[in-house]
Order: C-alpha cells, then structure tokens, then sequence
C-alpha cells in the first residue's frame, strides 16, 4: 500500500533538507562539501565544516546517499532556481555556488511545511560525536534480550549481529539481580522517555522493537504503513533518538537503567569529544610530544596531526594552543576573517602575508568557533 | 552401539530417531573412516558432525564457505546451549580473532567452523594442532571438485591442511553431486567406495512445474497476480537485486498478501527482521535473491517460484528443495523467457578477468607491488580473482617443473604461464555455459518427465511421488491455489498506544 506520491514527496523533503543545509555555505564551500556533510563523512575538512557553520542537525542525517540521487536533487534545485552554481578565483578553480532569493524562499516554504526546525531541534554539537547507531542497535538488544528473559525463553536469535553490542548487552545482564531490575522497570523507563515525543515518532522507535512475542518492523514496512517518505522517516527516526539522548543526559537520576547507554560509549573509544585517531593524538601532546614526532610514533602524515589539532582546538577549549598559535596572531586572523566575513583560508592568508600558515588560520578559527558554541 | 547413538540423538537434539543416512555416516566417522555424505537439502546434514562432535575426545572442525551460514549455526547451537561452538572468519576483527583463538587454546569449544581461507593460515593451523582435531567435516564438499558448479580454489588446498593437521578423519558432506563431482570428492579427500553413504535426493512431495512466458512483461503480470492466490508462505526467487525490488515493490502497490524482498544489499538488521517475520508468520512471502535461505530452517514452506531461470540445476534442486521439508505437498514453478539466459551469459563473462588483466597483475607482480585493494581496482579486479589467478599460476608452473615447493616469484609464473592460465579460465567459464545450457535444456522439456529429469542429472533412477508429479506429466495447478476475497494488507487503522505497544514487548 505504497501511496504513489511518495516519490514526490521524498524528492521535496531531499531537496528541502540540502538546500536549508546549502544556504550557509553559499559562496564559501562546494555543493559537494554539503553532500559530504550530508552523507556523514569523517574527514576533518567535514567535521570542521559542520563546526564552522553549526550544521549538527545535517550531519549523517543520510548515511546512504547516493551521488546519483544527490546529483538529481542538485540539478532539480538548480532548474527551480534556487542555487547558481558558479566559478571564483582564489578557491583553486573549485566552483561554489549561491542560493537565489527564490531559493530562500522556497527553503522557508519547505521548511515549514515539513516542520525541518522541529526535527532538526536537538541536535547540539556534543551529540555529534555520539554514535547513534549504537545507541539504538543498543536499545533494540536490549529489548530483545530482555522480553526474552521475562519469557524465560533465551534459544532466541538476536536481531543485532554485531558481535560488540551482543557483549555489550551481555555484560549489562550478567547477574540475576541487574536481569531482574531491567525486567522489571525497562518498559517503565522506555515509557518515561518517549511519551513526551509526538505519536508518530514514539510508533517509529517502539514499531521497531523484537520480543518474545512480536516482531519489529522493518524501517521501510513501518514507513509504509505510516504513509511516510523514506527521507521523512529518517527525519523522524533521528530526532527520536536524539531527543532520547539528550533527555538522557539532562535527566540521569531518573533513568537509573536507561542512563548507561550514555556512559558505555565514553568507555569504549577515549576522549568522546574527538574522532578515534585524534583522540589518540591528543594523548601524545598531553605528554608534551611534538607534531612531526607524533606522526613519527602514529605512522601518519604530519598534515594528519595539523588535521587533528584543529579538532582539538574546535573541541577541547582546555587544550593550551599557545606552542602553535599565539594569542596575537589569533586575534589577527580571527580579526581578518571578520572583516572579509569569510571563512576562506586562501583569502585570509592573501590577506595577512606569507608568515601565517594554513594551520595557524585553522587553528585560529576552531579555536573561535569552539569557545562560541561551548 | 546403535542403542547408545541413539540415546545421544535423543539427549543433545531431541529427535527419536534418525534420518535416513545419518546414522551410517554417523558410524563411519566415529570409526575412524573418511566418509561421503549425500543428503538432501533438509535431510539434516549438520547432525553428522555435531552429533560425533559431542562424541569425540578433540575438537570437530567444520569447513564451510559461507560465512553467514557459518554464523547463523553458531548463533542457533549458542541459543540451544546445545554444543560449545564458535567461528573463525574474516568476518571478525584482529581483538576478537585473538580472543577466539584464545578460547579454543583454553579447550572453550568442541566446534570450530571456519573459513576455507582461514583455515590455510599456517597460525590457525598451528593452534588446531595443538588441540588436537577428531574430525574435519566439510560442509558443502561439491566446492572442491572442478565438475561442480560452485567450485572454490580454497577448497582444494584442502587435502594439504587435512595432512598438516595429521589426517584426522575427514566427513564430506553435500546436498548435490553429480557423478563426476562424487568421484573426484572422494579421490581428492581418500574416500573409500564402501565409505560412499548416498539418500535419494529425490523430493516426493514436491510438484515440479515449468511456465514458458513470451517475454517480461508477460510474465511479471502473471506471476504478479499468481502471487495472490498461491497457497500458504513461500519464497519468488529472482536473478538479481534489482529484478527482486521491481517485483517486490509491484506487488506490494497491488498485492493482497504480505511481501517483503530480500536481498544482499539490505542491511543485516533489516534482513534478520524480515527473516523472523517471515519464519513467524507475519509475512507470506519473500522475494528474493539466492542469498535468501540458506540455513533457514522452516519446515512448512509450501512453494518455490523461480521467477527467472537459475544458473544451472545444482542451484535449482538446492533453491526448490526448501519446500515441504515437514512432507506435506508442496510447488515449485519455474517462469522461463529466453531473455533469461543473457542475465548468466553476462555474470559468467564478467566473473572472470580478461587476457589484459592477466597481463596486467604479472606485470604488477613483478614490480612487487603489494596487492592492495586499491591496487586491484586500479586494474579492476577483485581478490578472488587475483588469487584464483595466483592458484592456478603456481598450479600450472609446478606441473611443468615438477616440484612441489612452491615459487617465490608468483608474478614471474603468471607471466611464463599467461596462456595456459587464461586457458584454464576459459574452461572453467565453458563448464559454466554448459552447465546453463544444461538448464535450459530442462527448462524446454516438454516431452519427458521433470522429475526423472532431475533426478537422473545426479545420476539417480527414483522418481517416486505423492501426490502430484511435474508440468509435463500432467499437473492440476489449482491443488496448490486457493482463492482469496478480501485484501489482507492495508493500513491498520488502530489508534497508537505507546503503553500497549511496549506491554507486547515487555510484559509485567
């Protein structure tokens, strides 16, 4: 029972989304930087970028999509009218693009009518480094097992395959008296936690879940039955998990079994503020180790080690810069960037002569930009 | 001994009794012999290892090329706390390798299934050594011989490690063979005529049906509108991802029954949703790829529908032999156009590498270049086509040498033996054609009978059946059809209730 107008209106949620996405990058960034964005890529250039112009809500929003699909949406926007692409001296003849008034317009349009700021609301910059993934293949264990111990029935094949959340989960409800608790209050909890969300979304996680008696439906079939596009339920999906997150967080004392979720991820891979390698890097300048030796150490480029400075400084205002970046030189280039109201190291370094590197520029921004959102 | 083989059966799987073969491999293997299995598809193969696993003092090794099966027996015999068993593929990172090899060393398992690559790794070798092997089995033997269709260059170093592994007993274990792919298993892996245990592969309850469509469109309709009125869950198997969407997508805009594809491209969480449903009753039907079904065990399938023509009948006989396992009536139809046969010619082409590329790899070789990934795309080619290049260059070199050490120098090999190599590959890829040809050869039949058919392919003379036989012995469709009125699908207009919806999951 797929209604035939799903395709248009998965075309328009698409369009809606990586234009509202777009209009901050205009005239600064490719359209492929919003793509990457989109697509949740782990370069540095990526993260920063998200940084840079606050797009938490947009990254990884749409794990799996394809240039193909993307590259159809970009020429519909174009055609409407709504973006120019165009070519600039000083950005290594990459091309950027603008958004037109009518794109303005439309994205408002757009984004009202399928309530974006609603959805995108909870997505802050610490939640960008929180997997939520695993956070949900989490849950889903979780239930599972769960529902299947209160049936007293363990011969069961669990939906999660990925063997780090199976002991995971394992190691949650290794004794009796834990296993008791989570029987007894894991549906109180998960209660607590989604009813506050709109129906539709509570359907969206709950309609997912596998127990002992039932189950879950697949992500497509409950979009299906729930008239919704595919790019709308992932809308949807994510601010429901992400509300749950960020509920979590504000309220642990009131999910005393639910509040581990959040805890285990800190554990599992270091400094949780930074991606994997540059929280090993981070590790290595604590102990006062320079750059060109930590690359040495960590068998990567130097150029490796700048990308991962600029994270730290982004992300990690008790980091002490100094030894790359004074504090004059910041102010300069912060100054400068202001002035150009751009973000364009090329035009910033033109700008302030050939003793300033491309590192400092980056580090100087980051550093900016992470003492504004912190 | 019979009395105590069968309290074992009764104890560790609950079955009263055996099924026809078992108990003789089971014998054979437990008296040190090297045995061939022959068992239908569903005729319980895995119980003769498992159940002499339980019974031998090391561990029983268990050879299986396909990881998500491997994966999914293991996960089964941990929820039954049956058997202690783990795997060891590529599938698992360097830590949990460890950690697995680790827990064997400490005598954890009495099981190991493992890849066939896996297991040519001198360390793994090394540790089952140590531990000491009862018995290798080998699941899905027919990959080793030449004659088969799903031949595999990792299965025939297998002798090699049987003997590095100080020739504990070897059980081959195979749902199809034909004559050909028989005698070169056994000469292969030293198994004794009289060591041969062969059921009938012969499925009585199952009504073998052909349905000739003019072309595409023809038959999607049909098939389309058939698919309402088939009786009981069963499986469309398609050629392709993209064919499985169409029709499954098609359907679900018109279909009355409850439909869900199936293919490799799904994520892993996705496809184990769908596979539950469908192995609870939710679903009445899968449309999928061949990648649906392996290790599914649901008795109560009542129909197969080959929506396009399989790549050759091992693959067939295997697909169709998932019905009626529970021995009630059961369908299978194969829909067959022409245009079919462009779909294998193409994948046959395209699965193995051109003279260039052989050319090319040597050339990379003898520069020492490691064979990255990134390196093999650069020349478009995958790993397994680079090692089945690599296997069959040290092949051909030591035959002409006749040494049995093997070369340091593989690109120079690949290089003097370039002809004779892509020689080899096209006669693999001519076995392929042959082996289509074969199948549409039986696709045309209109004059004999499919089941003897059939049967006969594997060398077999039975072709008893129950209650119906095939298309062109005469068939009466209708048996397998009821009609349906209302449409079962649709929205379900019942209000949400969170509360309710985690009571079902989470009762109190």
């Amino acid at each position: 029972m797929i209604s035939r107008s799903v395709e248009a209106r998965e075309q328009e949620v698409l369009s809606a989304v990586a234009l509202n996405a777009m209009i901050p990058l205009a005239n600064e960034r490719t359209l492929q930087a919003v793509y990457y964005i989109l697509r949740g890529r782990k370069a540095n250039q990526t993260l920063q970028d998200v940084h840079l112009y606050s797009l938490y809500p947009y990254y990884r929003m749409f794990p799996h999509f394809s240039k193909e699909k993307w590259d159809k949406i970009v020429s519909n926007l174009v055609q409407r009218g709504c973006i120019q692409v165009r070519t600039v001296s000083g950005m290594n003849g990459k091309s950027t693009f603008v958004v037109t008034p009518e794109g303005l317009r439309y994205a408002s349009e757009q984004s009202n009518h399928y309530q974006l700021p609603r959805w995108l609301s909870p997505f802050s910059a610490w939640l960008l480094t929180f997997n939520l993934e695993i956070f949900w293949k989490r849950i889903h264990l979780l239930v599972q097992t769960v529902s299947q111990l209160a049936a007293a029935r363990m011969d069961f094949i669990p939906v999660v395959t990925d063997r780090r959340i199976q002991s995971w989960v394992k190691l949650q409800l290794r004794n009796g008296e834990v296993r008791e608790r989570w029987q007894a209050h894991l549906g109180d909890e998960l209660y607590k936690l989604w009813s506050p969300l709109p129906a539709q979304v509570q359907q969206i996680l709950a309609g997912q879940l596998t127990g002992a008696e039932h189950t879950g439906r697949t992500s497509g079939q409950l979009a299906a039955e729930m008239d919704l596009s595919p790019s709308q339920f992932q809308l949807l999906f994510r601010y429901g998990l992400a509300s749950s997150v960020e509920r979590l967080q504000q309220e642990k004392e009131a999910f005393s079994l639910l509040r581990i979720l959040l805890d285990a991820d800190h554990q599992e891979r270091g400094d949780v503020r930074l991606s994997e390698s540059a929280a090993k890097t981070y590790a290595l300048v604590q102990r006062g180790i320079s750059k060109a030796d930590i690359a040495r150490i960590r068998r990567i480029k130097e150029s490796t080690v700048e990308d991962h400075l600029v994270e730290m400084a982004l992300r990690c205002p008790e980091w002490d810069a100094s030894e790359y970046l004074s504090s004059e030189l910041a102010a300069a280039i912060v100054h400068t960037s202001e002035k150009l109201g751009t973000g364009r190291l090329r035009l910033i370094k033109d700008h302030l002569g050939t003793e300033v590197s491309y590192l400092h520029i980056r580090l100087a921004l980051a550093r900016n930009r992470g003492e504004a959102t912190s | 001994m019979s009395t105590s083989l069968q309290a074992h059966l009764q104890r560790h799987f609950g079955y009263e009794t055996f099924r026809a073969g078992q108990e003789d491999i089971i014998r054979g293997v437990l008296a040190g012999a090297n045995v061939l299995g022959v068992l239908a598809t569903g005729g319980g193969k895995s119980v003769t290892y498992q159940l002499p696993a339980l019974m031998l003092p090391g561990i029983t090794v268990v050879v299986s090329p396909l990881i998500s099966l491997m994966m999914d027996q293991v996960q089964q015999m941990r929820a039954q706390r049956r058997i202690a068993a783990t795997y060891l593929n590529s599938l698992l990172d360097p830590a949990d390798m460890r950690e697995v090899m680790r827990e064997i060393e400490r005598g954890m398992y009495k099981l190991v299934y493992i890849s066939p690559e896996k297991l040519q790794q001198s360390y793994v070798q090394a540790l089952l050594k140590k531990v000491g092997v009862s018995l290798i089995a080998i699941d899905e033997a027919h990959c080793i011989s030449q004659w088969g269709h799903d031949f595999r260059t990792d299965y025939l170093r297998l002798p090699e490690v049987v003997r590095a592994l100080g020739n504990p007993p070897v059980l081959a274990v195979t749902a199809t063979a034909t004559t050909a792919v028989r005698e070169e298993i056994c000469s292969l892996l030293k198994i004794k005529p009289e060591h041969v245990v062969l059921q009938s592969l012969n499925r009585k309850n199952i009504a073998i049906d052909i349905i000739p469509a003019a072309d595409e469109s023809e038959r999607r309709s049909q098939v389309l509108r058939q698919m309402d009125e088939w009786k009981g869950q069963g499986i469309v198997y398609c050629s392709t991802r993209q064919a499985v969407e169409v029709l499954a997508t098609s359907y679900q805009l018109e279909g009355k029954r409850r439909v869900h594809a199936y293919h490799g491209g799904m994520n892993s969480m996705e496809r184990m949703l769908i596979q539950q449903q469908f192995l609870s009753g939710d679903l009445d039907m899968i449309v999928a790829t061949n990648a649906f079904g392996m290790g599914i065990d649901k008795p109560d399938i009542r129909f197969v529908i080959h929506y396009q023509l399989p790549a050759n009948m091992e693959a067939y006989v295997q697909e169709i032999g998932r019905v009626g396992r529970d021995g009630e009536a059961g369908y299978a139809a194969l829909y067959y156009t022409r245009e079919d046969v462009q779909i294998h010619q193409y994948m046959i082409e395209r699965e193995y590498p051109t003279r260039r590329q052989i050319d090319l790899l040597a050339e990379l070789l003898r520069q020492q270049q490691p064979l990255t990934p990134e390196v093999l795309a650069s020349i478009e080619l995958t790993q397994e086509m680079a090692d089945l290049l690599l296997f069959y260059a040290q092949r051909v070199s030591t035959a002409s040498r006749e040494e049995v050490a093997a070369s340091l120098e593989p690109g120079m090999e690949l290089r003097d033996h370039a002809d004779q190599v892509y020689g080899e590959l096209e006669r693999r890829k001519l076995l392929k054609q042959r082996k289509l040809a074969e199948m549409i050869r039986f696709a045309e039949e209109r004059e004999n009978c499919l089941r003897k058919r059939i049967n006969g392919y594997f060398g077999e003379m039975g072709h008893e059946y129950t209650l119906q036989c095939c298309s062109v012995c005469g068939l009466e469709r209708s048996l397998y059809k009821e009609s349906r009125q209302t449409e079962n699908v649709g929205r379900i207009e019942t209000s949400w209730d969170l509360r309710q919806a985690l009571s079902v999951l989470l009762p109190k």
